[in-house]
């Protein structure tokens, strides 16, 4: 089962997508800030990791960029979460070394497929449609 | 036969009833400024007495509380040069009726057969001044108000949206449980949640995108991307929307469309603004995009074509139409559903990428939406390119069906071009365009006039041969309005080559005789910031020049004389002015070389100058004039860059407050008039 690490500060936000991705057979962890995204990115290296860009402690630039620095850390895939259309966000994300953006709030099948396209690309194991019935 | 010869007590009588009947307060002083005799119109308008006015000194009548330094000044002033006065304008606290706005006018009398008199007339324009001031303060408290708002709307849609995006998410989830779950009965209701909250959000996110543009916060993301390609996109999401009416859509691209720089977004979003509108509102019928590129004015656009065979819309319709918050009928949004903000937005989005979208249709044979869009968007100064969106927007919807909205977008930041030459139009106007004024021409002085009442622009450029009324006239008549004599104003001429031209830097102009008022308004904008500024007045009439230079030490200049334009060069080598007041009719050197030779030394050509000349410049004058710039003009020619860089220091120097795109640099004070 592929582990996506979501670091999302909105506690609805995060109830709602932490539950969608484990409907779709994904174990998901949350991390609330972004120093502890890069702390858990670490410690339980997922396959993939979604981040809010406005985060509280460190932002998800900043923490997207510690993580592109970081050898451990480097090959896995990041999604920023931006809020509606602010192209100077999505830039400042693809910047920091997002390797993909989408925008909240989330529409499933698009984030899906994105995120399967990320996973595909390292290599790693995608779900099927029929294991999750929806 | 003899001749009857008047009793001076009947020429007397004759003349008193005269005096009586003239409306404005008139009083007759003789040259010790002691009061001969006043009208009717003085005692009723003052509510005083023949007793307590006749053979007072003028300043002790009311117990002194006419004694008025300024206004005994000027009466001195005319028993020693044996001249007029004219629309002085004196605030003072009259006694019984109170503080009052009077327009002055006075005159000495011709020497005759009585004792020399002066004749003063009063207007009391106090209503009228009052009036004007709550305009002022009104367009001001409004423009205020409509940037608040824009703020407002930025920061509130943003808050709506968290709370919206949880009923958003939380219902799909539902809806994706029901499903899962097999409880179908619930699906239809959760849907209607969802589409409900949809409408919503796209309702926020259209006020929040509108805001922006008229907060004159919204970004543009270029880049370069292929047409053809975009065009699919919108297309497949379209689709279903199409379908769901029984349309068809037809796509027709042309061979040679290619890439285009753009912000892709907001592209595709107008695309799909005006499709989707397309597809709502026609029935079983055909919808086609036909997309192109053309070459207009030099540069190429892309363009798209939006054709349906659905409603159509009438003439009252289509005023409205790009209007926010007004669909075409205020029962349209019921029937067809909608934010009524689509094509507002889709026109807002064009004119930021420099395009626009104009439409033409038929009541029930259908529309056709042409969006035109620079092949090439260029990086302009965005704030202020959208103040002038804002400004067209907040004018479009305030004239509400008036449907010449374009023509009198008001001023933001507009700059008025007045040329007859067509090409130098064209340059002028590209040139100040891209970096970011709101540039409005006229070809004719004529047009000119018309278009700076209905502009009220922030600065002019003004042609100065131009067939017909000529760019001197053009001028005198700006000047001689009130409303659009503070209005910064470049004479400029052009050579035959286009890349050099000629600016006069003519910024100011005032007739002679100058008035006090007048000359005192035009020298606020020029605000001296340690006093005494020093003032170079060049004039080579000595009673003008003593005239002037009075008024000016008054305000507190510190003035330098010269009796002409070659004096007046050496003048600026050893100090340099804060302001230069030039007479343009002068022995050995004329205003007018003088002028072109301040222009052309970098250092000195900030140097604001005011031209003072004599009211009416005969044919013949300014055949002259135009026959001496245009010599100057062969010898020396400026850049482009010296030209808007001149509009630049222009427009932070003087423009009216009302004008600057950043309210932290307005200056808070408006011109009196």
């Amino acid at each position: 089962m592929p582990k996506i690490l979501l670091v999302e500060d909105n506690e609805m936000n995060r109830d709602m997508l932490s539950r969608r991705l484990a409907d779709r057979g994904y174990l998901v962890v949350l991390a609330m800030d972004g120093q502890s995204g890069v702390d858990m990115t670490k410690s339980l290296a997922p396959d993939l990791v979604l981040m809010d860009m406005s985060l509280p402690v460190l932002d998800g630039w900043e923490a997207t960029r510690r993580l592109k620095a970081d050898a451990v850390t480097r090959s896995i895939p990041v999604i920023a979460l931006t809020a509606h259309a602010m192209s100077s966000d999505r830039e400042k994300a693809l910047e920091a070394g997002c390797d993909d953006y989408d925008t909240k709030p989330v529409e499933m099948p698009r984030l899906m497929e994105k995120i399967e396209a990320l996973l595909r690309k390292a290599g790693k194991e995608v779900p099927s449609p029929t294991e999750t019935a929806l | 036969m003899t001749k009857q010869i008047p009793r001076v007590e009947d020429i007397e009588t004759y003349a008193q009833d005269i005096v009586d009947t003239v409306r404005e307060p008139l009083l007759m002083l003789d040259i010790t400024l002691r009061v001969r005799s006043a009208n009717r119109a003085f005692y009723e308008t003052f509510q005083v007495t023949a007793q307590e006015t006749e053979n007072q000194l003028i300043y002790e009548l009311g117990n002194g509380q006419w004694d008025i330094p300024a206004l005994r000044r000027l009466l001195q002033d005319i028993i020693g040069t044996s001249s007029v006065f004219n629309d002085f304008e004196l605030e003072h606290t009259f006694p019984v009726i109170g503080r009052r706005v009077m327009l002055l006018n006075a005159r000495k009398l011709r020497p005759g057969s009585h004792a020399e008199l002066l004749v003063l007339a009063m207007e009391d324009v106090t209503q009228r001044r009052r009036a004007e001031e709550e305009v002022a303060k009104a367009t001001k408290a409004s423009e205020t108000a409509n940037k608040t708002k824009s703020l407002f709307l930025a920061n509130m849609s943003h808050e709506l949206r968290t709370p919206l995006n949880a009923i958003l998410g939380y219902s799909e989830m539902l809806r994706e449980q029901s499903v899962r779950r097999n409880l179908e009965e619930f699906g239809a209701d959760i849907e209607k949640i969802h589409a409900a909250g949809k409408h919503l959000l796209a309702l926020i996110n259209d006020i929040l995108d509108l805001s922006k543009i008229e907060a004159g916060k919204m970004e543009l993301f270029l880049e370069t991307f292929d047409v053809s390609g975009m065009i699919e996109e919108v297309a497949s999401t379209i689709h279903p929307i199409v379908e769901k009416e029984g349309n068809t859509l037809h796509i027709e691209r042309a061979p040679d469309l290619g890439v285009m720089h753009a912000d892709q977004i907001k592209v595709r979003q107008a695309l799909y603004n005006l499709l989707s509108n397309a597809a709502k509102f026609t029935h079983q019928g055909h919808i086609t995009l036909q997309a192109g590129r053309e070459l207009m004015d030099g540069s190429e656009w892309i363009v798209f074509r939006i054709t349906d065979t659905g409603i159509g819309l009438s003439s009252e319709q289509i005023v409205k139409l790009f209007q926010a918050f007004t669909q075409a009928d205020a029962s349209t949004t019921r029937k067809f559903g909608g934010t009524g903000l689509g094509l507002a937005l889709t026109r807002r989005f064009c004119q930021i990428m420099g395009g626009d979208v104009t439409v033409q249709s038929v009541p029930d044979e259908g529309s056709v939406f042409t969006i035109k869009l620079p092949a090439i968007v260029r990086e302009t100064n965005l704030d202020a390119a959208t103040a002038a969106v804002t400004a067209l927007a907040a004018l479009a919807s305030a004239e509400d069906g008036n449907g010449d909205a374009k023509e009198s977008s008001p001023s933001g930041n507009c700059v008025l071009v007045i040329d007859d030459d067509p090409t130098q139009r064209d340059l002028i106007q590209r040139f100040l365009t891209r970096e970011g004024f709101h540039v409005r021409t006229a070809s004719s002085g004529e047009e000119g006039l018309r278009l700076a009442r209905q502009l009220r622009p922030i600065a002019i450029t003004l042609d100065v041969m131009m067939p017909g009324m000529d760019g001197w006239s053009v001028l005198v008549a700006l000047k001689a309005e009130m409303v659009l004599r503070d209005i910064p104003v470049i004479m400029l001429t052009m050579v035959d080559d286009p890349k050099r031209g000629f600016t006069l830097g003519a910024t100011e102009y005032a007739t002679k005789p100058v008035n006090h008022a007048r000359l005192s308004q035009i020298l606020r904008k020029y605000s001296c910031p340690t006093p005494p500024c020093p003032v170079l007045l060049v004039e080579d009439d000595p009673a003008a020049r003593g005239a002037m230079r009075r008024i000016l030490e008054k305000e507190g200049w510190n003035v330098t004389e010269a009796e002409n334009g070659r004096v007046a060069l050496e003048c600026i080598e050893r100090e340099r002015p804060r302001v230069i007041l030039l007479d343009l009719m002068m022995p050995e050197m004329d205003g007018f070389e003088f002028a072109a030779r301040v222009r052309r030394r970098p250092e000195w050509r900030l140097i604001p100058i005011v031209v003072v000349t004599a009211h009416d410049l005969t044919a013949e004058e300014r055949h002259r004039l135009n026959g001496y710039v245009e010599t100057i003009i062969q010898k020396a020619g400026d850049s482009h860059e010296a030209l808007l860089s001149q509009v630049r220091d222009l427009l932070n120097d003087c423009a009216p407050p009302r004008a600057l795109p950043v309210p932290d640099a307005v200056e808070l004070h408006l011109p009196a008039t």
